[in-house]
């Protein structure tokens, strides 16, 4: 009787349309995701510095992951420095791109990305592989590099739903876990 | 029969000093990257300087020996240094690089001393030169925008180095001191 239940629960779901939702969430990066990766690559590029950012502008690395990839950018130099999936950007000014509602996207990021912690900025941009605009939140930190300053570590999440209060809930929650227990 | 003139390896020393000194600072203050500085690292300032260096042994220049060698040794190293963060061969944080410039600052606040006996040029080159590493310090450790600050102030160290380059060649051309580098500070 269980089993019967269960199997015309799933049946709903996919009916409902839910499932697919359900499915295509193992393919979308969550927002403590993104704060975890973009940490990793600031210590990786102070670890290993300018010669780490080949690695970033590679596709296929570990910084291209779901429907989410980390990018690089010199606040100071307004050039975009590593961009896995626009390589047309990598060397080209970045503080004049705006979004669709007229965003600065960059100037914000690196006002939110010279905060202790980083911090979230919303915009328009094309999500990989679906060729159309979506609302994406990225995030955005410092990336201490020998012999430069300025230097910003990215990535972000492509979600029309979650609310700025949520997003920075999520940075409280990586960097200050002592608050948030595991249950 | 007359004693063959003999060049003098301050000359070469003072020019890959400067120039690679002089490159590194373009980069700091983000006018340029960083390939450049590598291969002068390794040729200029490193290789030609260092050898310069050790052809001051046999002036029986006991400052300009250890100082062109050691800063020979120094671009060689920084260059080695970041070629080995591109192989993944002994990589190099940039704390490591941090506390590499540390150890400069205290060799180079030994020759300091010395310079203050030689002229006041090559005295006031390496006060900015010291100062220059302080501030690679501090941004190495916590204050990153000292990149930019080290940059304009070590360009002005590069340039001096090149007139005390200038001094000891045009002398020679024009048969008289044409720039003059001044008195010792400690006479």
């Amino acid at each position: 009787m269980k089993i019967k239940h269960f199997v015309g629960l799933i049946g709903l779901m996919i009916c409902s349309g839910t499932m697919p939702v359900l499915a295509a969430d193992a393919d979308t990066a969550t927002a403590e995701e993104v704060i975890n990766k973009v940490r990793a690559a600031a210590r990786f590029l102070h670890d290993k510095g300018f010669s780490g950012y080949a690695e970033i502008n590679n596709r296929d690395s570990r910084w291209v992951w779901k429907d989410s990839y980390v990018f690089v950018y010199d606040c100071r130099k307004d050039r975009m420095i590593a961009h896995p999936l626009r390589p047309d950007l990598v060397g080209r000014p970045i503080m004049q791109i705006t979004d669709n509602s007229g965003k600065f996207i960059f100037k914000e990021l690196c006002k939110v990305g010279s905060e202790p912690h980083g911090g979230w900025v919303e915009y328009s941009w094309t999500k990989p592989g679906a060729g159309r605009l979506s609302r994406k939140a990225s995030y955005a930190m410092t990336a201490d590099v020998s012999f430069a300053t300025g230097i910003q570590v990215g990535a972000g999440i492509y979600d029309e739903n979650i609310t700025l209060p949520e997003l920075n809930k999520a940075i409280e929650k990586v960097f200050d876990p002592a608050k948030y227990p595991a249950l | 029969m007359a004693e063959q003139k003999l060049g003098n390896p301050a000359v070469v020393g003072l020019a890959g000093f400067g120039l690679t000194t002089m490159v590194l600072q373009f980069h700091n203050v983000g006018w340029m990257g960083m390939g450049p500085v590598i291969w002068l690292g390794l040729i200029f300032g490193g290789l030609a300087q260092m050898i310069a260096g050790l052809q001051e042994m046999k002036t029986g220049n006991n400052f300009g020996y250890c100082a062109f060698t050691a800063y020979g040794c120094f671009w060689i190293s920084l260059a080695l240094l970041l070629i080995g963060n591109h192989y993944n061969l002994y990589t190099s944080s940039k704390t490591d690089v941090g506390w590499f410039l540390i150890a400069w600052t205290g060799f180079t606040a030994i020759l300091w001393i010395g310079s203050m006996r030689v002229s006041n040029a090559l005295a006031t080159t390496f006060t900015l030169l010291l100062i220059g590493f302080v501030l690679l310090d501090l941004a190495h450790f916590g204050y990153p925008d000292l990149t930019v600050v080290a940059g304009y102030e070590l360009m002005v160290c590069a340039a001096l180095a090149w007139y005390v380059m200038a001094h000891i060649i045009f002398a020679d051309l024009f048969g008289r001191d044409v720039l003059p580098v001044g008195k010792p500070w400690i006479g």
